[in-house]
Protein backbone atom coordinates (compact mmCIF):
# COMPACT_ATOMS: atom_id res chain seq x y z
CA UNK A 1 0.00 0.00 0.00
CA UNK A 2 1.30 3.23 -1.16
CA UNK A 3 1.78 5.81 1.80
CA UNK A 4 3.64 8.70 2.69
CA UNK A 5 7.59 8.96 1.80
CA UNK A 6 10.08 8.26 -0.89
CA UNK A 7 8.48 5.78 -3.90
CA UNK A 8 8.94 5.54 -7.53
CA UNK A 9 7.50 7.60 -9.93
CA UNK A 10 7.25 5.35 -13.51
CA UNK A 11 6.32 6.98 -16.74
CA UNK A 12 5.54 4.46 -20.01
CA UNK A 13 5.66 6.33 -23.44
CA UNK A 14 3.56 4.20 -25.83
CA UNK A 15 1.67 4.79 -29.06
CA UNK A 16 -2.11 5.26 -29.31
CA UNK A 17 -2.73 2.28 -31.48
CA UNK A 18 0.43 -0.27 -30.43
CA UNK A 19 -1.47 -3.54 -30.43
CA UNK A 20 -1.09 -6.32 -28.08
CA UNK A 21 -3.08 -9.37 -27.92
CA UNK A 22 -6.15 -7.83 -29.75
CA UNK A 23 -6.22 -5.47 -27.65
CA UNK A 24 -4.48 -1.52 -27.16
CA UNK A 25 -1.40 -1.93 -25.43
CA UNK A 26 -1.89 1.22 -23.16
CA UNK A 27 -5.36 -0.82 -22.12
CA UNK A 28 -3.02 -3.70 -21.52
CA UNK A 29 -0.59 -2.16 -19.39
CA UNK A 30 -3.73 -0.51 -17.16
CA UNK A 31 -5.50 -3.23 -16.72
CA UNK A 32 -2.03 -5.48 -15.67
CA UNK A 33 -1.33 -2.79 -13.14
CA UNK A 34 -4.86 -2.81 -11.92
CA UNK A 35 -4.77 -6.63 -11.03
CA UNK A 36 -1.56 -6.24 -9.61
CA UNK A 37 -2.97 -3.82 -7.22
CA UNK A 38 -1.08 -0.54 -8.23
CA UNK A 39 -2.15 1.83 -5.95
CA UNK A 40 -3.27 4.03 -8.79
CA UNK A 41 -2.22 4.84 -12.94
CA UNK A 42 -3.46 7.20 -15.06
CA UNK A 43 -3.07 7.17 -19.36
CA UNK A 44 -3.44 10.26 -21.07
CA UNK A 45 -3.38 11.25 -25.00
CA UNK A 46 -0.46 14.14 -25.79
CA UNK A 47 -1.12 16.57 -28.33
CA UNK A 48 1.28 15.96 -30.79
CA UNK A 49 4.81 14.43 -30.14
CA UNK A 50 7.52 12.39 -31.75
CA UNK A 51 9.63 9.16 -30.84
CA UNK A 52 12.19 6.79 -32.19
CA UNK A 53 10.71 6.53 -35.23
CA UNK A 54 11.31 9.90 -36.38
CA UNK A 55 7.74 10.70 -37.34
CA UNK A 56 5.88 13.74 -35.86
CA UNK A 57 2.51 12.55 -34.38
CA UNK A 58 -0.09 15.22 -34.44
CA UNK A 59 -3.80 15.96 -34.93
CA UNK A 60 -3.21 17.83 -37.94
CA UNK A 61 -2.65 15.56 -40.43
CA UNK A 62 -5.33 13.19 -40.37
CA UNK A 63 -3.28 9.64 -41.37
CA UNK A 64 -1.18 10.06 -38.20
CA UNK A 65 -3.77 11.19 -36.25
CA UNK A 66 -4.34 7.08 -35.37
CA UNK A 67 -0.65 7.56 -33.76
CA UNK A 68 -0.98 9.79 -30.96
CA UNK A 69 1.24 9.42 -28.02
CA UNK A 70 -0.17 8.24 -24.48
CA UNK A 71 1.84 8.38 -21.40
CA UNK A 72 1.12 6.30 -18.49
CA UNK A 73 1.85 7.48 -15.19
CA UNK A 74 1.54 5.56 -11.94
CA UNK A 75 3.34 5.93 -8.58
CA UNK A 76 4.33 3.13 -6.37
CA UNK A 77 6.73 1.21 -3.47
CA UNK A 78 10.54 0.50 -4.42
CA UNK A 79 9.00 -3.13 -3.82
CA UNK A 80 6.21 -3.40 -5.59
CA UNK A 81 7.75 -1.69 -8.50
CA UNK A 82 10.46 -4.50 -8.16
CA UNK A 83 7.92 -7.13 -8.51
CA UNK A 84 6.00 -5.27 -11.49
CA UNK A 85 8.51 -3.89 -13.35
CA UNK A 86 10.07 -7.09 -15.63
CA UNK A 87 6.61 -7.95 -16.78
CA UNK A 88 6.34 -4.28 -17.49
CA UNK A 89 9.90 -4.32 -20.00
CA UNK A 90 8.36 -7.26 -21.42
CA UNK A 91 5.04 -5.65 -22.33
CA UNK A 92 6.35 -2.60 -23.75
CA UNK A 93 7.21 -3.46 -27.14
CA UNK A 94 7.56 -0.35 -28.71
CA UNK A 95 7.96 2.69 -26.41
CA UNK A 96 9.85 4.14 -23.56
CA UNK A 97 9.62 3.21 -19.89
CA UNK A 98 11.13 5.90 -17.08
CA UNK A 99 11.47 5.51 -13.73
CA UNK A 100 12.36 8.06 -11.10
CA UNK A 101 12.32 9.03 -7.58
CA UNK A 102 9.51 10.65 -5.91
CA UNK A 103 8.56 11.71 -2.85
CA UNK A 104 4.70 11.23 -1.92
CA UNK A 105 3.18 13.70 0.35
CA UNK A 106 0.15 12.70 1.22
CA UNK A 107 -2.47 9.44 -0.06
CA UNK A 108 -5.57 10.29 1.19
CA UNK A 109 -8.82 8.36 -0.51
CA UNK A 110 -13.05 9.69 -0.13
CA UNK A 111 -14.90 6.87 1.46
CA UNK A 112 -17.29 5.78 -1.30
CA UNK A 113 -20.82 5.22 0.93
CA UNK A 114 -21.32 6.78 3.87
CA UNK A 115 -20.30 4.21 6.68
CA UNK A 116 -23.51 2.66 8.73
CA UNK A 117 -23.80 4.64 12.14
CA UNK A 118 -22.13 2.73 14.48
CA UNK A 119 -21.97 3.74 18.41
CA UNK A 120 -19.01 5.44 19.60
CA UNK A 121 -16.26 4.52 21.64
CA UNK A 122 -14.84 6.55 24.64
CA UNK A 123 -11.29 7.10 25.07
CA UNK A 124 -10.34 9.35 28.05
CA UNK A 125 -6.46 10.50 29.20
CA UNK A 126 -4.32 13.48 29.64
CA UNK A 127 -3.76 15.80 26.65
CA UNK A 128 -2.45 19.27 25.87
CA UNK A 129 -4.80 22.22 25.03
CA UNK A 130 -2.90 25.08 22.80
CA UNK A 131 -4.46 28.47 22.01
CA UNK A 132 -2.89 30.62 20.10
CA UNK A 133 -3.78 34.71 20.18
CA UNK A 134 -3.16 36.47 16.72
CA UNK A 135 -4.49 39.37 14.73
CA UNK A 136 -6.90 38.73 11.90
CA UNK A 137 -5.02 41.13 9.73
CA UNK A 138 -1.80 38.56 10.31
CA UNK A 139 -0.64 37.61 7.23
CA UNK A 140 1.98 35.23 5.29
CA UNK A 141 2.84 35.27 2.48
CA UNK A 142 -0.03 36.35 1.48
CA UNK A 143 -2.78 34.83 2.82
CA UNK A 144 -4.18 35.29 6.39
CA UNK A 145 -2.22 33.87 9.28
CA UNK A 146 -4.74 32.00 10.76
CA UNK A 147 -5.72 29.84 7.26
CA UNK A 148 -1.80 29.37 7.25
CA UNK A 149 -1.46 27.77 10.37
CA UNK A 150 -4.32 25.58 10.14
CA UNK A 151 -3.16 24.39 6.98
CA UNK A 152 0.04 23.84 8.71
CA UNK A 153 -0.90 21.41 11.76
CA UNK A 154 -3.67 19.77 8.85
CA UNK A 155 0.40 18.78 7.35
CA UNK A 156 1.47 18.19 10.70
CA UNK A 157 -1.37 15.72 11.12
CA UNK A 158 -2.61 17.33 14.50
CA UNK A 159 -5.80 15.90 15.36
CA UNK A 160 -7.83 19.41 15.09
CA UNK A 161 -7.80 22.77 15.50
CA UNK A 162 -10.84 25.33 15.80
CA UNK A 163 -10.40 29.50 15.27
CA UNK A 164 -12.26 31.81 16.77
CA UNK A 165 -12.69 35.55 15.92
CA UNK A 166 -12.72 37.48 18.75
CA UNK A 167 -15.22 40.88 18.95
CA UNK A 168 -12.83 42.95 21.53
CA UNK A 169 -9.63 43.04 22.58
CA UNK A 170 -5.78 44.13 22.46
CA UNK A 171 -2.66 42.63 23.10
CA UNK A 172 1.22 42.76 21.89
CA UNK A 173 0.36 45.17 19.47
CA UNK A 174 -0.65 47.50 21.74
CA UNK A 175 -3.78 48.79 20.03
CA UNK A 176 -7.17 47.82 21.09
CA UNK A 177 -9.10 45.15 18.24
CA UNK A 178 -12.82 46.35 17.76
CA UNK A 179 -15.50 46.37 15.41
CA UNK A 180 -18.17 49.25 15.60
CA UNK A 181 -21.20 50.32 13.64
CA UNK A 182 -19.18 53.01 11.63
CA UNK A 183 -15.80 51.22 10.93
CA UNK A 184 -15.40 47.71 10.21
CA UNK A 185 -12.28 46.83 11.93
CA UNK A 186 -10.32 44.15 9.60
CA UNK A 187 -8.18 43.19 12.69
CA UNK A 188 -10.46 41.63 15.17
CA UNK A 189 -8.17 39.24 17.59
CA UNK A 190 -8.24 35.66 16.71
CA UNK A 191 -7.98 33.05 18.61
CA UNK A 192 -6.96 29.12 17.49
CA UNK A 193 -7.34 26.29 20.24
CA UNK A 194 -5.62 22.75 19.55
CA UNK A 195 -5.77 19.82 21.16
CA UNK A 196 -3.08 16.74 21.04
CA UNK A 197 -0.95 14.79 22.63
CA UNK A 198 2.32 16.64 24.46
CA UNK A 199 4.98 15.25 22.18
CA UNK A 200 2.83 16.71 18.95
CA UNK A 201 1.75 19.76 20.32
CA UNK A 202 5.40 20.52 21.02
CA UNK A 203 6.39 20.15 17.58
CA UNK A 204 3.25 22.14 16.19
CA UNK A 205 3.76 24.74 18.37
CA UNK A 206 7.62 25.19 17.19
CA UNK A 207 6.40 25.34 13.45
CA UNK A 208 3.94 27.86 14.80
CA UNK A 209 6.32 30.17 16.53
CA UNK A 210 8.29 30.39 13.24
CA UNK A 211 5.13 31.73 11.72
CA UNK A 212 3.76 34.27 14.20
CA UNK A 213 4.75 37.68 13.95
CA UNK A 214 3.37 38.81 17.16
CA UNK A 215 1.48 36.71 19.27
CA UNK A 216 1.33 34.37 22.63
CA UNK A 217 1.46 30.77 22.45
CA UNK A 218 -0.83 29.42 25.40
CA UNK A 219 -0.29 26.05 26.78
CA UNK A 220 -2.19 23.89 29.30
CA UNK A 221 -3.21 20.52 30.72
CA UNK A 222 -6.41 18.91 29.82
CA UNK A 223 -8.25 15.69 30.36
CA UNK A 224 -9.40 15.01 27.19
CA UNK A 225 -12.62 12.55 26.91
CA UNK A 226 -12.97 11.27 23.17
CA UNK A 227 -15.72 9.67 21.18
CA UNK A 228 -14.35 8.12 18.65
CA UNK A 229 -16.39 5.46 15.93
CA UNK A 230 -15.15 2.23 16.05
CA UNK A 231 -13.52 1.33 12.59
CA UNK A 232 -15.85 -0.37 9.89
CA UNK A 233 -14.44 -4.25 9.48
CA UNK A 234 -11.49 -4.31 6.34
CA UNK A 235 -12.85 -4.58 3.48
CA UNK A 236 -10.67 -7.46 1.35
CA UNK A 237 -7.74 -5.89 -0.71
CA UNK A 238 -9.18 -5.96 -4.17
CA UNK B 1 12.40 27.69 20.90
CA UNK B 2 11.79 29.91 23.58
CA UNK B 3 11.04 28.42 26.46
CA UNK B 4 7.87 28.20 28.20
CA UNK B 5 6.76 30.74 31.54
CA UNK B 6 4.69 29.76 34.12
CA UNK B 7 1.33 32.04 33.64
CA UNK B 8 -2.49 32.21 34.35
CA UNK B 9 -5.20 31.89 32.31
CA UNK B 10 -8.42 33.82 33.52
CA UNK B 11 -11.68 33.18 31.77
CA UNK B 12 -14.89 35.50 32.93
CA UNK B 13 -18.31 34.54 31.68
CA UNK B 14 -21.28 36.42 31.71
CA UNK B 15 -23.31 38.29 28.93
CA UNK B 16 -23.89 40.56 25.80
CA UNK B 17 -26.43 42.34 28.10
CA UNK B 18 -24.48 42.50 31.29
CA UNK B 19 -23.71 46.33 31.82
CA UNK B 20 -21.14 48.55 34.34
CA UNK B 21 -21.68 52.22 34.26
CA UNK B 22 -23.69 52.33 31.26
CA UNK B 23 -21.63 51.13 28.68
CA UNK B 24 -21.48 47.17 27.92
CA UNK B 25 -19.39 44.90 30.80
CA UNK B 26 -16.93 43.36 28.23
CA UNK B 27 -15.80 46.86 27.16
CA UNK B 28 -15.40 48.02 30.66
CA UNK B 29 -13.70 44.85 31.46
CA UNK B 30 -11.60 45.61 28.69
CA UNK B 31 -10.81 49.26 29.49
CA UNK B 32 -9.75 48.25 33.27
CA UNK B 33 -7.38 45.19 31.93
CA UNK B 34 -5.75 48.45 30.27
CA UNK B 35 -5.63 51.03 33.11
CA UNK B 36 -4.33 47.68 35.23
CA UNK B 37 -1.80 47.57 32.27
CA UNK B 38 -3.07 43.50 31.95
CA UNK B 39 -0.87 42.20 29.32
CA UNK B 40 -3.77 41.36 26.85
CA UNK B 41 -7.64 40.59 26.71
CA UNK B 42 -9.73 39.17 24.35
CA UNK B 43 -13.44 38.99 24.37
CA UNK B 44 -15.45 35.82 22.14
CA UNK B 45 -18.71 36.24 21.82
CA UNK B 46 -20.75 32.66 22.09
CA UNK B 47 -23.37 31.21 19.56
CA UNK B 48 -25.84 29.90 22.17
CA UNK B 49 -25.34 29.12 25.94
CA UNK B 50 -27.19 29.46 29.67
CA UNK B 51 -25.85 29.94 32.99
CA UNK B 52 -26.72 30.82 36.32
CA UNK B 53 -30.35 31.89 35.96
CA UNK B 54 -30.79 28.64 33.17
CA UNK B 55 -31.91 31.49 30.92
CA UNK B 56 -31.17 31.12 27.55
CA UNK B 57 -28.89 33.43 26.03
CA UNK B 58 -29.01 33.55 22.11
CA UNK B 59 -29.87 35.93 19.69
CA UNK B 60 -33.37 37.69 19.51
CA UNK B 61 -34.95 39.43 16.84
CA UNK B 62 -34.72 42.85 19.05
CA UNK B 63 -31.70 42.49 21.22
CA UNK B 64 -29.24 40.32 21.64
CA UNK B 65 -28.27 38.64 24.82
CA UNK B 66 -25.47 36.52 23.66
CA UNK B 67 -23.12 34.62 26.34
CA UNK B 68 -19.44 36.59 26.65
CA UNK B 69 -16.19 35.13 27.35
CA UNK B 70 -13.35 37.10 28.08
CA UNK B 71 -9.73 35.62 27.92
CA UNK B 72 -6.90 37.19 29.91
CA UNK B 73 -3.47 35.75 30.20
CA UNK B 74 -0.74 37.16 32.50
CA UNK B 75 1.47 36.16 35.26
CA UNK B 76 0.00 34.81 37.96
CA UNK B 77 1.03 38.74 39.92
CA UNK B 78 -0.61 40.25 37.89
CA UNK B 79 -3.91 37.96 37.16
CA UNK B 80 -4.06 38.38 41.00
CA UNK B 81 -4.29 42.06 40.99
CA UNK B 82 -7.03 42.24 38.60
CA UNK B 83 -8.98 39.29 39.92
CA UNK B 84 -10.55 41.48 42.99
CA UNK B 85 -11.55 44.40 40.36
CA UNK B 86 -13.45 42.72 37.97
CA UNK B 87 -14.99 40.56 40.49
CA UNK B 88 -16.69 44.01 41.90
CA UNK B 89 -17.63 44.74 38.34
CA UNK B 90 -19.05 41.45 37.36
CA UNK B 91 -23.21 40.81 38.42
CA UNK B 92 -23.71 37.14 37.77
CA UNK B 93 -21.29 35.29 35.82
CA UNK B 94 -18.43 32.76 36.20
CA UNK B 95 -15.01 33.36 36.11
CA UNK B 96 -12.62 30.90 35.91
CA UNK B 97 -8.59 30.65 36.75
CA UNK B 98 -6.42 27.83 35.36
CA UNK B 99 -2.29 27.25 35.10
CA UNK B 100 -0.80 27.53 31.29
CA UNK B 101 2.58 27.81 30.44
CA UNK B 102 3.11 30.75 27.89
CA UNK B 103 5.53 31.46 24.90
CA UNK B 104 5.39 35.46 24.20
CA UNK B 105 6.00 35.79 20.29
CA UNK B 106 7.20 39.14 19.83
CA UNK B 107 9.62 40.16 16.72
CA UNK B 108 11.45 42.99 16.24
CA UNK B 109 9.35 46.36 14.15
Amino acid sequence: MLSKGSAKKVTIYVNEDTQRNLKALYESILTFLMNKGVAGATATRALAGFGGHRVLHTPNVEALAEHLPIRIEFIETAEKLEEILPTLYDMVSDGVIEVQDTNVLKVSMKKRAPEPKTPHERRAGSAKLMRIFLGEADRWHGEPLYDAIVKQLRMMEIAGATVYRGILGYGAKGHTHKKSFLHVSKDLPVMISVVESEEKLKQAAEAIESMLEDGLIVVSDVEIVRLVRSAPPEEAAD
Amino acid sequence: MKPYQPAKLLRLHFTERDRCQGKPLYEAVIDKCRELKIAGATVFRGLEGYGDTAEIHRSHVLHRDLPIIVQIVDSAENIGRLLPVVEAMMDTGLIAVSDVSVIRVEKAP
